[in-house]
């Protein structure tokens, strides 16, 4: 029994999800709520088994398809919070909408033990496995609203997507596996220290590449995530933009240092590609956006094209940068769609952004939160999405010092280029702040959008503050876990 | 018949495994034929009837008799049928009831092919029967028809699950696939009672596979005529009619093989009296008396609805035979009966 | 010399028959020459000898799944005339793909086909000896044991894809009176029938 230990959490948290399957399908839809309680207290509890896994300890278990070690348990520990909060904003809306169906939170727990199995995974076999258990619980969830089109239409569209990329991810799988004899990372990189690799391992990469670039929603496989976005019930998108990309984060860190570490030459300009077009057309895109579902899915583009600036810049530095990135975006996100869960009028939701109108008189502590979010993911100062920003462009200068002359020259370019952008994102993320202060105010929203989602915004506005303020746990965190990843 | 038997062994291997197959196939359409009568018989007894009497002694040449004439009657293919399918399907029903004999033990020894994955061959050869029906439903081009083919691949496919798991219980307790090994193997009487309740739901599940009474909706005369044979007129009709018989014998056959001890003397018995009857007649009695409950389980038991067998099927079936592998692994597990071999 | 015999008329008739599951005009005669398919591959593995593999094939393939096609494509009434419209239309860039494809595949064969070191050792790790463990057996050990992370993980994969069939078709009509066994069965003589003696004469 010992070797099934260092999975405990997963183990929990699947034993949770099917037993709370059970309980709704005996409780029907009037269970949604309790349901939805139980889950979170089961993600707090996984959460706690998590921490309480000793920090320094590296396991492999499961015959090496699996892997413990304190890089996966600080993205658990982010996915976790990105599903509870998901769930949290979700109670009420669901309630509202008149679709509220005990799967809904089930569905969530399962999308997160994939989440967990990824990047937990020491295996491409493993890798893919919690890759589509994610994904599948996902395009279910974006189509969860049946009776409107626009739900489907995004489940359908995510759906064919998102199966195009896994084909895209086995079949890459299939070409390193065939040219290097293993699916195991550990004897992968192994296998790849010896020298140089073939040509058909580096065409196996980029496809491996490819297809996790779709779930993170990097340049060039983006043109889902607006659409997906948008049609999508707003708490699934809140989920979306949380959970999901930090995972597909963690996985794409995870494979691309670990066991194809030594061909960081070979993939970083591929990286880099999708770092820099990330960032350009997440910022210049959002700008034409009146949606604020369509303008998040903009701005999440051009996040991930920050985080993957880390990832092209290798080593600790770089792999800290990604995770303290992702750490404080999650809570950026969640506090962003608190509110834009909270834009309703006459009981229906106001998702341009012309409903914000006014916002600064109507709801002021709203307002507030808005503006310390946009300012945040503006990357101001004072704020937690400061030191994100931060430790990604450090990060891409001392690889760049340290990097041969043209990847040295690309390296600084991008930097240059995210700074840049980052001026573009804060002009859409301050119009915002400019249209809830200072336009014509709009007809007024309606009253409190739930104790639930009011105190996800509450919480991540701490966040932001105290993380701002205060960093350095966050840091030391961040570095720990990037060094088990690269000792091995 | 010592110098016969030494006679039949001289033959060369190829020509001997021919005869014996040409006898085999012989003697289970002799046995279809006097089940059909053992079947009217019992019927009659249960409704206070007398059944066949007229053509032979106590009736006993009437299945002869009607053999005669659905050979001699003409056979009629309906203008709108796909003439190929139509004629294959009577076809593969029957192929498809005569091949899983090839590896039924009917004695210790006395199999045609004793393969390692018996059980797997048996269960694929019977979840195949489902074909036939379904094209003859549809080639031939009428709703009746069509409707009876729907309801057999439905019924197929659901009771297949359960019968499925509930071989796994078998093969938990037993540790192999091969028959033989299943017939031969000697479990404690607590085990066996353990196993009683998977008897019970491979039975029914078995009458549900072969579309017997009270799971025969693929049949279903009373609203859809004569379900997916209704088109079929004489030798064509037959090949159906052997081919239900048939698999009757066999699923009887198999509950035998995998339940009761196959050939051996009942309730593991091996006491004098007992051992000196030859294996096969053993067999043979087994055969016979699950046959009997075939025929009275349909002479008492009024048709199920279709939402009625789904249910049964799904939601009682299903659940139960899973939770009972559990238990099964539970106990063997526990008992360190688990039968472990490297 | 029988198996070299059996082995292309298997192969043969399996690739006659996918052919024609692609050619055939009518959608349940493809289904049919599909199953044929199926049935020719388990042969194979018959000669191969991993008839585990071959019964499963069977039972799950041509048992379970071919019954379900055959089944929505004899319901559906598939137009095929009205599918193949936009056939032509596509058919020169599929043809222009499948030829990069392949032109790509005979480049990698003949200039960068070398295999990892690891490779050799590992395709012995992969297939264990066939004299000294059945392959029923070694299907058993690494699919419950080696790999039961995987196993058990494609199980959850399996039960969300059931879980979103269910939530996203699934709908509760008002108004449909349901069967209740249990309150059928428990239903007494004295819930619904009253014995009323009647005096003689002074009945209504």
């Amino acid at each position: 029994m010992g070797q099934f230990l260092p999975a405990l959490p997963e183990i929990v948290l699947a034993v949770c999800s099917l037993a709370l399957l059970i309980a709704g399908a005996f409780g029907g839809e009037k269970s949604t709520r309790s349901i939805s309680y139980l889950a979170l207290f089961a993600l707090i509890v996984v959460a706690v088994l998590v921490l309480r896994q000793p920090d320094a300890t590296t396991v492999v278990a499961f015959n090496g398809l699996f892997k413990s070690d304190a890089f996966g348990r600080i993205f658990k520990i982010l996915i976790l919070i990105g599903s509870g909060l998901s769930i949290l904003l979700s109670m009420d809306w669901l309630e509202r909408e008149k679709i509220a169906r005990p799967e809904y939170p089930v569905l969530v727990l399962l999308a997160t033990l994939g989440m967990l199995a990824m990047v937990s995974a020491n295996d491409l076999l493993s890798l893919y496995v919690g890759l589509e258990l994610q994904s599948l619980s996902l395009y279910v969830l974006a189509a969860f609203q049946r009776d409107t089109v626009k739900s489907s239409e995004a489940g359908l569209k995510y759906f064919v997507l998102g199966a195009l990329s896994s084909g895209l991810l086995l079949w890459g799988t299939s070409l390193v596996y065939g040219f290097s004899g293993t699916t195991q990372f550990d004897r992968l990189a192994a296998v790849f220290a010896t020298g140089p690799a073939s040509v058909g391992v580096i065409i196996g990469l980029v496809f491996v590449a490819a297809g996790i670039a779709f779930k993170v929603s990097a340049v060039p496989f983006h043109m889902w995530t607006p659409d997906v976005y948008e049609g999508a019930p707003t708490p699934v998108t809140a989920l979306f933009a949380m959970a999901p990309k930090v995972a597909a984060m963690g996985l794409f860190v995870r494979v691309l240092v670990g066991p194809f570490g030594h061909l960081l030459l070979e993939w970083r300009q591929i990286i880099l590609f999708a770092s820099v077009a990330s960032m350009l057309l997440g910022s210049f895109a959002a700008i034409a956006q009146k949606n604020v579902k369509r303008l998040m899915a903009y701005s999440s583009i051009a996040n991930v094209g920050y985080a993957l600036l880390g990832l092209a810049s290798g080593g600790l530095a770089g792999v800290q940068g990604v995770i303290i990135y992702m750490a404080i975006y999650v809570f950026m996100t969640a506090g962003s769609f608190g509110v834009i869960l909270a834009m309703r009028r006459n009981g229906a939701a106001a998702e341009n952004l012309d409903d914000l109108a006014g916002l600064g008189r109507s709801r002021p502590g709203l307002a507030i939160a808005m503006l310390i979010f946009m300012f945040a993911l503006a990357g101001i100062p004072p704020l937690a999405g400061f030191w994100g920003k931060y430790y990604v462009f450090i990060a891409a200068i001392h690889a760049g010092d340290i990097a041969q002359a043209a990847d040295a020259n690309l390296l600084y370019a991008a930097a240059v280029i995210g700074v840049l952008t980052s001026a573009v994102a804060a002009f859409y993320y301050l119009r915002i702040v400019k249209i809830m202060y200072f336009d014509e105010p709009a007809p007024a929203l309606d009253a409190s959008p739930g104790r639930a989602v009011e105190a996800v915004v509450l919480v991540s506005v701490l966040v932001m503050l105290v993380v701002g303020a205060l960093p350095t746990t966050l840091i030391d965190a961040s570095i720990r876990a990037a060094k088990t990843l690269l000792t091995v | 018949m010592a110098e016969l038997l030494d006679l039949f062994w001289a033959i060369p291997t190829g020509l001997r495994l021919t005869l014996e197959i040409v006898l085999t196939v012989l003697a289970l359409l002799g046995c279809f034929a006097y089940v059909t009568y053992a079947e009217r018989k019992v019927l009659g007894a249960i409704q206070l009837r007398q059944g066949p009497i007229m053509v032979g002694p106590f009736g006993l040449l009437q299945p002869i008799a009607d053999g005669v004439k659905l050979l001699s009657k003409e056979t009629i293919i309906p203008a709108g049928a796909n003439r190929v399918l139509f004629v294959l399907a009577p076809m593969v029903m029957l192929t498809l009831a005569l091949i899983a004999w090839a590896v039924i033990p009917f004695d210790a020894g006395a199999v045609f092919a004793n393969i390692n994955v018996g059980v797997l061959y048996l269960f694929a050869v019977s979840s195949l029967g489902v074909y036939g029906v379904i094209m003859a439903g549809w080639s031939s081009n009428s709703k009746y028809a069509f409707l009876g083919a729907m309801r057999s691949a439905a019924q197929m496919v659901s009771y297949e699950v359960s019968m499925g798991l509930v071989i796994v219980t078998q093969l938990l307790i037993v540790g192999s696939l091969n028959l033989t090994e299943i017939v031969e193997h000697r479990s404690p009487v607590w085990l066996w009672i353990l196993q009683l309740p998977m008897l019970v739901i491979f039975f029914i599940s078995a009458l549900a596979e072969t579309n017997r009474a009270p799971f025969d909706l693929p049949e279903g005369e009373s609203e859809l005529v004569g379900g997916f044979n209704t088109e079929y007129s004489s030798m064509t009709f037959a090949l159906f009619f052997i081919a239900e018989y048939l698999n009757m014998i066999l699923m009887s056959a198999i509950t035998t093989v995998l339940f009761l001890g196959g050939y051996l003397p009942p309730f593991g018995l091996m006491i004098a009296p007992l051992t000196w009857i030859p294996g096969i007649l053993w067999f043979a009695l087994k055969v016979a008396f699950l046959l009997f409950v075939f025929i009275w389980v349909r002479g008492t038991v009024p048709r199920y609805r279709y939402d009625q067998l789904m249910r049964l099927g799904w939601k009682i079936f299903l659940p139960f035979s899973l939770i009972w592998v559990l238990v099964i692994a539970g106990t063997l597990m526990a008992t360190g009966m688990l039968p472990v071999r490297s | 010399m029988y198996e070299a015999i059996a082995f292309y008329g298997f192969s043969a008739i399996l690739l006659l028959a996918a052919v024609l599951v692609i050619v055939s005009r009518n959608p349940v005669h493809s289904v049919l020459w599909l199953i044929l398919a199926f049935f020719n591959a388990a042969g194979l593995f018959v000669l191969l000898g991993a008839e585990f593999v071959a019964m499963i094939l069977v039972i799950v393939y041509v048992g379970a799944v071919a019954v379900l096609f055959l089944f929505v494509v004899m319901m559906l009434d598939v137009d095929l005339s009205e599918l193949r419209a936009g056939f032509a239309q596509y058919l020169p860039l599929g043809v222009l793909i499948g030829v990069v494809l392949l032109v790509e595949l005979i480049f990698f064969v003949i200039s960068g086909w070398t295999l990892g070191p690891a490779l050799k050792s590992a395709i012995v790790a992969a297939a264990p000896d066939a004299a000294q463990v059945s392959n029923t057996r070694a299907i058993g050990r690494l699919l419950y044991t080696d790999y039961v992370f995987v196993f058990q993980g494609a199980g959850m994969v399996l039960l969300v894809a059931m879980i979103g069939a269910i939530v996203l078709t699934l709908r509760q009509r008002p108004g449909v009176r349901k069967q209740n066994i249990a309150a059928q069965v428990s239903r007494q003589r004295g819930d619904t029938v009253t014995l009323h003696k009647v005096e003689t004469g002074a009945g209504a």
